[in-house]
């Protein structure tokens, strides 16, 4: 059986994604999904670099993401799958991705945003899509590193 | 509790800014420490590092990282190493090499040392 950490963070792979998260879960490979990154192949070379020999990057538009998952899921596989924001995992779990849980790691500051947690900053949508997520029986829970405590977004939107 | 500790001994604010930086990757340590050498003598560093062995370290087994060899950190350590306060000293402690004393710090002490310079030195490069 597959395991799958379903994470929105816009730094994609980075160092809390290949250190902090990949020592602890020790995947064999990191999908990102992103409908811009998956047509830039210079970004992909860059969120290549540094990562082990042991993990695969692949990096996949929304469509090319609900296609291909379903045989991800049924492997035996560990992953890291990543989205820039949580209208992609929106997108995903709209699109018959059986999404349990989604982590929250790293929505940064940016003007118009309010702060959550000092790595959660939420734009005008994001409450609602986190709403709409619990709705479909997602639960939406921050955590930057395996080793932080875990909060439920839920319960800071109101 | 394990086996080892660790403290960064370096120039200015490097220790405690490798140890911020490893926080955000690797998350919080509670076996590893930063001490700089400003405004310190030879054996007032010395003293400050093994107090700090003494008072955090619980007996277990200390790895010290200084900067730059040969200079006034790492004569330190060395020092330290040859009166047996310490069991090794790293030294050009950079970021990788931080990372890998967290996940490897378990392993027996030979392959310990050569694990943490195989990545620390593979990590250098550039791109151009």
């Amino acid at each position: 059986m597959s395991k799958v950490l379903f994470r929105v963070d816009e730094r994609l792979i980075h160092g809390q994604v290949v250190v902090g998260w990949g020592r602890r879960l020790n995947p064999n490979r990191i999908i990102v999904v992103s409908d811009s990154v998956s047509r830039e192949p210079v970004e992909q070379d860059i969120y290549r670099t540094g990562l082990p020999a042991s993990i695969e990057a692949v990096f996949w538009s929304l469509d090319e993401a609900i296609k291909g998952l379903p045989a991800v899921l049924g492997s035996n596989e560990s992953v890291i799958l990543l989205t820039e924001d949580l209208e992609t995992m929106m997108g995903l779990a709209r699109g018959g991705v059986p999404i349990t849980e989604v982590n929250v790691g790293g929505l940064y500051a940016s003007e118009g945003r309010t702060r959550l947690l000092p790595y959660v900053w939420f734009g005008a949508d994001d409450k609602q899509r986190v709403q709409e997520l619990e709705a479909l029986g997602v639960r939406v829970v921050a955590q930057d590193l395996p080793t932080t405590a875990p909060v439920r977004l839920r319960e800071r939107v109101g | 509790m394990t086996g080892r500790c660790g403290v960064v001994v370096a120039h200015g604010r490097l220790g405690e800014g490798l140890i911020s930086a490893l926080t955000r990757v690797a998350g919080s340590q509670d076996n590893l420490w930063a001490v700089s050498n400003d405004d310190l003598d030879a054996e007032s560093l010395m003293a400050d590092i093994e107090s700090l062995v003494a008072e955090r370290g619980s007996g277990r087994e200390a790895i010290l990282f200084s900067d730059l060899d040969g200079g006034s950190c790492c004569q330190a350590c060395r020092r330290l190493l040859t009166s047996g306060a310490v069991r090794a000293v790293f030294y050009g402690v950079n970021l990788p090499l931080l990372i890998e004393f967290v996940f490897l710090q378990d392993l027996p002490f030979d392959e310990f040392c050569e694990a943490l310079l195989k990545k620390s030195r593979g990590a250098l490069g550039v791109h151009s």
